[in-house]
């Protein structure tokens, strides 16, 4: 008879149960993540002291002693030691509108509602991704209509006087509606089998990525017109959008690219046995999932495209920024900067956060769709 | 060839190829490679990895191109144009080893995309097409889900019925269940016997000898990108004429 072996596994039959209480519960995660060591249970105070106290002068600066209303040119504000948001209150219509006239101003009022009215509609998974982008594609032709006028109803308003929300609105959605099919087409040129497409889509891609957007804005704003034919004038918003929706693409070409690299080949070959020609597969297999790929990485440069908006401030045109830059040199409030750009840091806040949301909701979307086959 | 395409005859050829050559850089991948498949036929390709027998079967719907030789699907020239490229994939049907389903599709959507946007069939039509296939291969209750949820067997017998969706006149299968767990196999390999009985011409790339001796007419043995023997069933696993096919059979044997 050989050996037998030393080794020994033992056959069991036990029902689940739940995890042991010190791995769960309250006491677990103050054991685990802040008193673990009697070391980690002071820097847990310490640190804990620093933050209170942190948070209550905010508070008391922002909130306890802070003055709201000053009617009479900010005269309650210079007495009081905590903020003055009464200069929000004074000078929002500038901040939020530039500009634009002050009878008009419902028009960006209305703009900046639909914005938000359908951003909270679209952000819901309710409602198919179709139906967004068609809904955004509108809400994007009613805010030009609005900010334009020269329809029946609405007075023309010319494009040096419009601002503020509205403006950084129609800038950031224009970059991003040109910007996207651009970037895609320069992604799926890059890899073209034709050497003078892929060469035409490095060169732009990467002559792109070497210029700062500052320069960018500046040539196509103030000193491509010295080069046209006069009779060739475009509006300066129009040629410094097109700098913006050349430069996002630059970038998010690259990002798609990835996405399309990312993609097994036999996605392709499948699609290509069906008989579908290259357009449909790109259409129909290859870009929903190369974007869904990239959705995070994309939304990166989505709110940075928002941010950037605050550019054209330099350019003369008033976004909400320049707005804010403008309604702060009245002598009465120019003390108070600080609450006016917070304000507008808070709305930069709001905003971009919402657009993360956004994506990581969208993510979730296709993740729990394209759960990869193999 | 002889044989109008209006009347079908019991021996007409849907895939002829003679000389047939390809070259990766150096390498000689496919070498005078001759073969002929009639219809109602089926040829089961077998041989080492690095045979070139996938190459082969790409070469059929175009996924490879080849450099020497005529290659006629299907009463269609290869010659290298799209056109002739759209029409042979319109008429032979793919089946991968890695199934390659569209994963952002639901199985239905996998099956009606190319009836739809390829042969531009009314959607209807080609839906209800979809739900008789999937019948076929007992797949009814995934209909609306997606390839991800399907286990190995479920998403290669999907690819099964995507491929039929073109009606095809022939059906290329490049290993089908080699990356299947061992409890799939049986699964697939059913689907395609059922497939084979129903008189669809095909050709198959595989390892499953059991299949090749119930369903082929003729096996064909590559062996480094020339076809070394080709024999129906019982005389090619019972006798083999050439050594490297007997050795061939019997690292096989000793595997299963």
């Amino acid at each position: 008879m050989s050996t037998a072996p030393r080794s020994f596994a033992r056959p069991a039959s036990s029902p689940p149960r739940l995890p042991p209480a010190d791995v769960r519960g309250v006491r677990a995660f103050l054991y685990t993540h802040l008193f673990q060591s009697p070391l980690a249970g002071v820097f847990t105070f310490l640190l804990g002291a620093v933050v209170i106290l942190a948070l209550w002068h905010i508070a008391r600066w922002s909130v306890v002693d802070a003055v709201w209303y000053a009617p009479d040119n900010s005269a309650a504000c210079r007495t009081a030691t905590g903020a003055c948001w009464a200069v929000v209150a004074e000078k929002y219509r500038v901040i939020l509108f530039g500009a634009y006239p002050y009878d008009e101003q419902w028009r960006g009022g209305l703009i900046i509602a639909i914005w938000l009215a359908w951003g909270a509609a679209s952000a819901t998974s309710l409602l198919a991704v179709g139906t967004r982008l068609a809904g955004w594609a509108l809400v994007f032709i009613a805010t030009i209509l609005l900010l334009k006028g020269g329809i029946p109803g609405l007075a023309p308003v010319g494009t040096d006087l419009w601002g503020g929300l509205p403006l950084t609105f129609i800038i950031f959605g224009g970059t991003i509606a040109g910007g996207l099919p651009l970037a895609i087409l320069l992604a799926i040129g890059r890899r073209s089998e034709l050497k003078v497409v892929r060469f035409l889509c490095v060169a732009t891609i990467e002559g792109v990525r070497g210029i700062p957007l500052l320069a960018l804005l500046f040539f196509a704003a103030l000193i491509l017109p010295l080069f046209l034919p006069p009779q060739l004038t475009v509006d300066k918003l129009i040629r410094a959008e097109i700098g913006m929706i050349v430069f996002f693409a630059a970038y998010a070409a690259e990002v798609v690219r990835g996405g399309l690299q990312a993609m097994p080949e036999g996605q392709d070959e499948a699609a290509k046995a069906l008989g579908l020609g290259y357009w449909l597969r790109m259409r129909k297999i290859i870009l929903p999932q190369a974007l869904a790929i990239v959705v995070p990485a994309l939304f990166n440069d989505i709110i940075r495209a928002f941010k950037n908006t605050t550019f054209f401030s330099i350019l003369g045109l008033f976004d909400v920024l320049g707005a804010t830059k403008a309604a702060l040199q009245d002598p009465n409030w120019v003390r108070y900067g600080t609450e006016g750009y917070l304000f507008v840091f808070l709305l930069y806040f709001i905003i971009c956060s919402a657009m993360s949301l956004y994506g990581a909701s969208i993510e979730r979307d296709t993740q729990r769709r394209v759960r990869r086959a193999n | 060839m002889s044989g109008s395409p209006h009347a079908p005859q019991r021996r007409e050829l849907v895939v002829e190829m003679s000389g047939l050559n390809k070259w990766y850089g150096q390498h000689h991948v496919l070498r005078d490679v001759s073969l002929g498949l009639a219809s109602g036929e089926k040829i089961v390709l077998c041989g080492p990895s690095g045979s070139g027998k996938s190459t082969l079967i790409r070469c059929i719907n175009g996924l490879e191109v080849f450099h020497e030789g005529n290659l006629i699907v299907c009463n269609i020239r290869l010659d290298g144009s799209q056109e002739s490229l759209a029409q042979v994939r319109r008429k032979a049907g793919m089946v991968f080893q890695n199934f390659n389903l569209f994963p952002h599709l639901t199985v239905l959507e996998n099956l009606t995309l190319g009836a739809i946007y390829a042969r531009n069939e009314p959607e209807d039509g080609a839906i209800a097409r979809a739900h008789g296939l999937l019948a076929r291969v007992q797949l009814s209750s995934q209909t609306w889900k997606f390839p991800g949820q399907l286990s190995g067997g479920q998403r290669q017998r999907v690819a099964i019925a995507r491929a039929l969706m073109l009606e095809p006149e022939v059906m290329l299968f490049d290993e089908p269940t080699s990356a299947l767990d061992p409890e799939m196999v049986h699964e697939v390999l059913d689907v395609m016997e059922e497939l084979a009985v129903s008189g669809q011409s095909m050709i198959v790339v595989t390892h499953e000898m059991g299949f090749a001796r119930s369903v082929a007419d003729l096996v064909v043995f590559m062996d480094q990108g020339e076809i070394v023997e080709a024999a129906p069933p019982e005389s090619f696993f019972e006798n083999p004429a050439t050594a490297r096919a007997k050795a061939f059979i019997g690292q096989i044997s000793h595997a299963t």
